[in-house]
């Protein structure tokens, strides 16, 4: 992949891709900089970041469910540490501090790495969530510039969006290259089970909220996407036992009306004069790990005819909003981790070149500055971020189809021509040909001003991009 | 049973009474009927999302205060004691001067009427108010429900800070299901210094289930802050389903009993306090007018002969002389100073307005107003609105500098010259809102029409020079040429376009910048007005009195100069008799302040 690594930035060829532009600008750097260990070791460290996973921080205020969304992702339930935790993927659970490796103990059926004092660890652990992900749970109360630095995109949690948020979110999008490339961060309303007092339709009134978000001005140009997470449920979804699932049978199996009392609060579920024969330990567990949400909405459930682990565990997943989370990362993080992953090595060498200035800085600048300029991959990135902010407008339907050609709601070609069948190739073929005929027209009609057609000439080059796909 | 302070108050007007000062009597009673009918004000206060509405709700369970899953409260919602439900929306004057109008809703549409005004178009609506028949708020109690601060829109978040500065107590909401952030314990802070009278909530106990761990963290949080308020766990939800169950456990469980409990002790009891504070201030300064007179008698009999009795009925004519011509100066520093306050508050406000507008035009020099408007339009009203603040607070800060300086040049010093509150109550609802600029959107055919228009001149031209050449009209080179034409004209339009809506802009920009100065001008000058006219009120009454004070007291001099010798010994008993009784009522009314007030400095 990196083969053309060796290709000094001066003899770029046509078509070359973002990728590899990218890795020859920091071979050039590295040139510039050998005689400085302290530029060649972050260079290093960057050209290593290139080819890791995409690194994903989940960040937001105190208590709004980081650890928890964390645990749902990866499907095991840890204890938060702390400190900043990275989830990567290995062959088996394993815990570095620095070097040193540290145990991992269980406590109450969690997973937990015992590093009292510790500013950073790293657990390995086998998940096929973290194949092509790397978690970063940064505790509250990390700078942003800390958070958006050691990540390639971000999750912002939050529980109910404040000006707080706002003002970190807007402090994230105030670096010069974060504003020529708009940052990838994707906002959670992630304890979405408490919302309206915790009723059982809470969950679908926070997907309302949540859109709503999506077209608030002030928090449109500021994230990408914004979804409802119930993130204490997801992880149940994920890590349900046959013990607990059994309580939670035994519980469905009385009328609505008999349990209706004893679901009214947390206390009154885990007090004296229970109908069903259950240890108060039992339901003190369950209460915990589900919420008293998630006991109400899990009965109702089961009584709905999900009566086993697997259809309960479905439906839990759906409803929990991890579903629609992991789709996010999907689509903004993961299939964008080419230009993630470059964006964040020119914010990289752009430190470096502030910090130490010297004769031939001046080229790299120029050929940074040259490439966030033209790569396609972050014009179509601005484009989104601008027809998303309401920066451009394009008459009608056109918007809409923009920002999905754009990738918008997916890089897929299938999703970005907005096919819903497995076309064949000669379909897609001409629904590409089509397309780009199309908006070679809309780029040069005299009816749009000068914003609009070059908002269309972008268009253009990713629907050029979708055909030389095909044919390559 | 009727308060101490009440029997002592109504002594010492049956004393003014009886001492000749119905003017005394007069200012006592309607103290009198201050305290007694006393709308207390109980400020619910918190982020968004805590459940503000729900427990005002549970509190009188009814659903009065609208409640929903996203940001549902954007005004304050005054709940209050009424024989019978009502409601009604107030909506803020449009023209400054004419009061906030008034309009009955059905009790049960309120909550939808209120929720509906979210979507801006009625931002004037200033409050809602219910009444409804409730015990809780029979002792004048008033709940106000405000919208959460922290919101996205700062518009809802002013609204709630207005109210507090009415607040007699304060109940500060957090729900449970997480620890006091940083911005609350902030705000609790800011809440603090207004109005020390906090209760702190923790709501939603109900769904949970670590509430106990999360209550004893607050309570660490508050001690650390050094904030010494209650914490009481509720779960509206609970209270409202023992309401409609009539279950007495569910409802103990709810933790409302406590809390209303609470209310009624820390709350309405310390209105008590604060009543006989007050009380004892007023009673305590009448008494001294009224001894005044007797002492002056009295030390008149001592002194026995005609003579001296003489002097000291010259010696109050000459009083009553200087108060009369120190009048005169009060009044002159008080009109000076008013009249320079407001052409200075004036002078301050334009000055705002002008480095906005100023910004304004720099800013629309290169941007373009079609795109980000509504970013513009938001940084316009901020700023605005905090160069309101900002002159509205000078305004009455520089008031009450004003009011020690007239009671500096006042005749005699004494305790009460400074009045209590010479602002009008609903001086904050008297700024009004603002209108929004419009700015004309233009069409893309209007475009289309413009190149057209250009084209047809170049086709024109370079057809006639081409068809000397003997070409027909419409040819290659024509055409070319009116393309070239049309597409120059359209840039040139598009670039004339810009210009003009710049022009637009800041046009729209600084009316709206004049609308507001010239309104909020004016509010400025009415609010000092009418500071102005309850000053001199309140001065000319203290003159008055003093007056009074001493012409009883020259009348009695004559009296003393008139009487015989008998009736001199009759009336000096009477007097020493009065004395000892308005020092008695003085060492009660001592007794009801806890030794605040200081002692009278007289032997009977």
């Amino acid at each position: 992949m990196m083969s053309s690594g060796q290709m000094s930035s001066g003899q770029m060829i046509a078509g070359e891709t973002l990728e590899q532009e990218v890795w020859a600008l920091l071979e050039d750097a590295l040139t510039v900089y050998r005689d400085s260990p302290r530029a060649v070791a972050w260079l290093r460290g960057h050209q290593a970041r290139f080819g890791e996973p995409v690194r994903v921080a989940v960040a937001g205020a105190p208590r709004s469910g980081k650890s928890t969304v964390v645990s749902a992702l990866i499907g095991e339930e840890f204890v938060p540490t702390g400190a900043t935790t990275w989830y990567q993927d290995g062959p088996q659970p394993k815990a570095h501090v620095g070097q040193y490796e540290v145990p991992v103990a269980r406590r109450d059926g969690k997973a937990f790495v015992d590093a009292p004092d510790a500013e950073r660890v790293v657990v390995e652990w086998p998940s096929r969530s973290l194949r092509d992900l790397t978690l970063i749970d940064t505790p509250a109360g990390t700078p942003v510039e800390h958070v958006y630095g050691e990540a390639d995109a971000v999750l912002y949690l939050t529980r109910h969006m404040h000006t707080t948020d706002l003002q970190f979110l807007q402090t994230a999008h105030d670096h010069p290259v974060a504003r020529v490339a708009p940052v990838n961060t994707v906002l959670v309303l992630a304890r979405a089970d408490e919302i309206g007092g915790g009723r059982i339709d809470a969950l679908s009134s926070a997907k309302q909220i949540a859109r709503r978000y999506r077209r608030e001005a002030t928090v449109t140009p500021l994230c990408q996407n914004a979804i409802a997470v119930a993130g204490l449920l997801a992880v149940a979804a994920r890590t349900v036992r046959q013990d607990e699932f059994a309580a939670l049978a035994a519980l469905a199996s009385l009328a609505r009306t008999e349990l209706e009392d004893h679901l009214l609060s947390a206390d009154r579920f885990v007090g004296e004069d229970f109908p069903v024969r259950l240890d108060p330990a039992v339901r003190r567990g369950l209460v915990d790990r589900f919420g008293i949400f998630g006991v109400r909405l899990t009965t109702t459930l089961i009584r709905q005819g999900f009566d086993t682990q697997v259809k309960l565990t479905g439906q839990l997943v759906q409803r929990s909003g991890l579903g629609e989370l992991r789709d996010s990362i999907g689509i903004y993080f993961t299939e964008r981790r080419e230009v993630l992953k470059a964006r964040a090595a020119l914010l990289g060498l752009d430190v470096v070149l502030r910090a130490e200035p010297r004769p031939g800085s001046a080229g790299l600048a120029t050929a940074l500055e040259r490439i966030l300029a033209s790569a396609h991959d972050f014009r179509e990135l601005r484009l989104l971020a601008a027809l998303q902010g309401g920066r451009t407008r394009l008459p009608g339907e056109l918007d809409a189809e923009a920002s999905r050609l754009v990738g918008g709601l997916g890089t897929d070609p299938l999703v970005r021509l907005g096919m819903d069948y497995e076309p064949t190739e000669s379909e897609l073929r001409h629904a590409v040909l089509d397309t780009l005929a199309r908006w070679r027209d809309h780029a040069m009609d005299p009816a749009l001003d000068h914003g609009q057609r070059r908002a269309a000439s972008v268009v253009v080059r990713s629907c050029e991009g979708m055909l030389t796909q095909l044919v390559g | 049973m009727s308060a101490p302070w009440l029997d002592v108050l109504d002594d010492t007007i049956r004393a003014c009474a009886a001492h000749n000062r119905p003017d005394l009597a007069e200012r006592l009673r309607d103290k009198r009927a201050r305290q007694l009918d006393p709308k207390l004000r109980v400020l619910v206060i918190g982020e968004p999302k805590q459940g503000k509405s729900q427990l005002v709700n549970a509190m009188v369970n009814a659903p009065v205060c609208a409640v929903g899953d996203d940001v549902t409260t954007t005004v304050p919602t005054f709940v209050q004691h009424a024989e019978t439900p009502s409601a009604a929306l107030v909506r803020g004057a449009s023209i400054a001067n004419t009061p906030t109008e008034r309009i009955p809703v059905p009790i049960d549409q309120l909550a939808s009427q209120v929720s509906a005004n979210q979507g801006g178009h009625g931002g004037e609506l200033v409050r809602a108010e219910v009444g409804i028949p409730r015990a809780l708020l029979d002792s004048g109690l008033v709940l106000i429900d405000t919208p959460g601060v922290g919101d996205l829109r700062p518009a809802h978040t002013a609204s709630t800070f207005a109210a507090l500065l009415q607040a007699d107590a304060v109940l500060m909401v957090s729900d449970a299901t997480a620890e006091l952030t940083k911005s609350e314990l902030e705000l609790l802070k800011q809440v603090m210094t207004s109005c020390p009278n906090v209760v702190v909530v923790l709501t939603k106990i109900d769904i949970a289930a670590q509430w106990r761990r999360v209550l004893e963290r607050n309570r660490a949080h508050l001690a650390r802050a050094g904030v010494t308020a209650k914490l009481i766990p509720v779960s509206a939800a609970l209270r409202l389903r023992a309401a409609k169950t009539g279950d007495k456990a569910l409802n103990a469980e709810s933790g409302f009993p406590e809390l209303l409990a609470c209310v009624q002790q820390d709350i309405v009891a310390a209105s008590d306090v604060l009543a006989r504070r007050t009380v004892a201030v007023a009673a305590a300064s009448a008494i001294k007018q009224l001894v005044a007179p007797v002492r002056e008698e009295l030390s008149a009999r001592a002194t026995e002969g005609p003579g001296n009795t003489i002097a000291t009925l010259n010696e109050a004519q000459r009083r009553i002389d200087e108060l009369r011509r120190r009048s005169a100066r009060w009044q002159t520093v008080l009109a000076d100073e008013m009249a320079d306050l407001v052409s200075d508050i004036e002078y301050d406000l334009r000055d705002r307005t002008r480095k906005i507008l100023r910004e304004v035009d720099k800013t629309f020099e290169t941007a373009d107003p079609a795109l980000g408007w509504d970013k513009f339009e938001a940084w316009l009203e901020d700023n605005l609105t905090e160069a309101a603040t900002t002159n509205f607070a000078w305004l009455l800060d520089r008031s009450e500098w004003v009011a020690e300086k007239v009671a500096k040049s006042f005749p005699v010093a004494r305790d009460d010259l400074l009045p209590e509150s010479i602002f009008p109550d609903d001086v904050l609802d008297r700024v009004a809102p603002m209108d929004k600029p419009v700015i004309e959107k233009f069409s893309l055919v209007q475009k289309a029409f413009t190149g057209l228009k250009g084209s047809y001149g170049g086709v024109l031209m370079f057809g006639l020079a081409t068809s000397l050449a003997g070409m027909p009209l419409i040819n290659a080179i024509s055409l070319g040429a009116g393309a070239l034409f049309g597409g120059k004209t359209i840039m040139d339009e598009s670039d004339m376009r810009l210009r003009r809506r710049q022009a637009a802009a800041k046009a729209a920009a600084s009316r709206h910048v004049d609308d507001f100065f010239i309104k909020f001008s004016k509010d400025c000058r009415d609010a000092a007005r009418h500071i102005q006219r309850s000053l001199r009120n309140h001065f000319s009454t203290l003159a008055e009195e003093l007056q009074e004070t001493l012409l009883e007291s020259a009348r009695s001099a004559r009296r003393a100069v008139q009487d015989d010798n008998s009736e001199r010994e009759r009336r000096n008993r009477d007097a020493k008799r009065e004395l000892d009784h308005l020092v008695g009522l003085y060492q009660r009314v001592q007794a009801l302040a806890g030794g605040q007030t200081p002692p009278l400095g007289i032997s009977a």
